[in-house]
């Protein structure tokens, strides 16, 4: 939707600009022109820029922003740092400018009190709270796939770990009045398409939205959300794909009907069955909108065709995260999957955080085929062999990461 | 490539503002602006008519890079479903005339019918 008292971009973006400047002018963050990194699939190169706010990133595409984290950042903690932290849009045409204080969001829709409220209002109103939570793409590792599928070719990196302050939706959803033929709740950010179409608007189950955990966030890591990850407020759905965390929230509507817009039909669905998956290759017969993660788990102190000291003990790092059960358990292979042992898992930081798991091994010289597997609390784990649907999204395959002992 | 020519003076307040943004808290927002660097890439050139109106039509709105990194297997139906797509939901003003023309250009320069 539109005006809403910032600057819209159209068409070209500035060339340049402060942050080009800024990078330019900090030690160690020049980057070479060319700069880049080849993906693991086919038609893989990738450039690496510096963006506002943002450490050196893999560019996915430049406009609209998306970008990658680089994978081994992964292994720097369990929580991602704002300046490494990915970026999705899926329109550019971004404001340009925005006020932290004044930026106001909208309720409205099927409520007795339609109203609006500042984010420094919002701050000073609500009782705030705070949750670690990984966000993670739809289409993240989509790159991955075999058979290849279209659209954004991402690698592993477009997740992330951080802690969100902020309130619940619940209670500011409550001010309004909720009035009782009310179904849905969509959500509206600041960027718009750049012909005014395609608007990027998002929708929960009423149920849902109430649910308590879902909130309003306005920091992100003990500091105000970075500009691209949707300041000042950015809806945290803890749990669920990124694409229901719209950035730059602006407008709160409780519908009364199922909403259509292309965001959440036909983009964003999932086979409506067990597994979202079909042969690879098919159609689904039916779908849904895209839900909660899936239970994933990676290698991150090790990359693949990595070189080991044989005879050495070799501790392996990595982490795992499902969609809010929290993980239970993480097993290694060092032989390819072909026999499995038990990882010592770190710290909890929160059943939506990242949970570390180490495990030791000490090679004979040779190859090595190293495998991690996740399960959480409900049981849920990952397949051995990829799952596949036509939109990419969900993957969450027993990886493999293959190093020599030399 | 490198274009800027402002003074050391101006990039060091750009960093010292871009700085206390980074660790501003919670209690004292800040408005912040956005510039963007300019796109990574570009349209690969081509004979093709469809290559002139790719530029004017696909790269007005977005980068090169939603092409170029496609998968080589991708089929004609997908570029014009793309295309389409841009015109019907993104009500990108593209000509109905112009549309097979685009799509003759994409998938021959980024899909499966590349050296055809």
């Amino acid at each position: 939707m539109k005006p809403d008292g910032t600057n819209h971009q159209r068409r070209r973006f500035l060339a340049g600009g402060a942050s080009a400047l800024a990078a330019a002018s900090l030690p160690g963050l020049a980057l070479a022109q060319g700069a880049g990194i080849d993906q693991p699939m086919a038609n893989g190169h990738r450039n690496l820029a510096v963006y506002p706010e943002k450490r050196p990133m893999i560019v996915l595409t430049s406009r609209p922003p998306q970008l990658e984290t680089p994978f081994e950042i992964f292994n720097d903690g369990l929580i991602t740092p704002n300046d490494a932290f990915f970026v999705r849009y899926h329109n550019a045409g971004l404001p340009t400018s925005i006020d932290g204080d004044k930026h106001v969001i909208r309720i409205g829709g099927a409520v007795g009190k339609p109203f609006e409220i500042s984010v420094a209002d919002l701050r000073s109103q609500f009782k705030p709270v705070e949750l670690v939570a990984v966000n993670q793409c739809s289409g993240n590792s989509r790159g991955l796939f075999t058979p290849r599928v279209t659209g954004g070719q991402l690698a592993n990196g477009a997740m992330g770990n951080a802690r969100w302050v902020g309130v619940p939706l619940k209670d500011v959803l409550a001010r309004a009045e909720i009035k009782n033929t009310a179904r849905q709740v969509t959500f509206n950010g600041l960027d718009n398409g750049v012909y005014g179409g395609g608007d990027f608007v998002k929708a929960l189950e009423l149920n849902h939205a109430l649910d308590g955990e879902v909130m309003i966030a306005y920091q992100m890591n003990g500091a105000e959300i970075p500009f691209l990850n949707g300041f000042p407020v950015k809806l945290v759905v803890p749990g669920y794909y990124g694409t229901y965390w719209v950035k730059h929230l602006s407008e709160i509507e409780v519908v009364e009907r199922e909403f259509d817009g292309f965001w959440m039909k036909p983009a964003y669905r999932v086979p409506d069955n067990d597994c979202a998956c079909v042969d690879p290759g098919t159609a689904p017969a039916a779908t849904r909108p895209i839900g909660r993660f899936n239970v994933r788990s990676f290698i991150t102190s090790l990359a693949d065709n990595a070189r080991i000291n044989a005879g050495q003990p070799t501790t392996v790092r990595g982490i795992a995260f499902d969609g809010g059960q929290g993980i239970r358990e993480v097993a290694y292979s060092i032989d390819g999957g072909q026999s499995w042992r038990g990882a010592r898992l770190g710290a909890e930081l929160g059943r939506y955080s990242f949970r570390e798991f180490t495990f030791g091994f000490t090679p004979e010289r040779g190859n090595y085929d190293l495998r991690v597997r996740a399960w959480n609390r409900s049981g849920q784990s990952q397949p051995a062999e990829a799952l596949w649907q036509p939109a990419g999204y969900m993957r969450n395959v027993v990886e493999s990461v293959k190093v020599t002992a030399a | 490539m490198n274009k800027h020519t402002v003074s050391a003076a101006l990039a060091a307040t750009v960093v010292a503002a871009v700085a206390a943004l980074a660790f501003t808290t919670s209690t004292q927002a800040a408005v912040k602006t956005l510039n963007l660097p300019p796109d990574g890439t570009q349209l690969k050139a081509s004979s093709l008519a469809g290559y002139a109106k790719a530029q004017s039509n696909c790269v007005a709105c977005h980068s090169a890079e939603y092409m170029l990194y496609q998968p080589a297997t991708a089929p004609r139906p997908y570029w014009d479903a793309m295309v389409k797509r841009m015109q019907a939901v993104f009500k990108a003003p593209i000509n109905d005339a112009d549309i097979p023309v685009i799509v003759d250009y994409l998938v021959k320069t980024y899909g499966n019918e590349q050296g055809k």
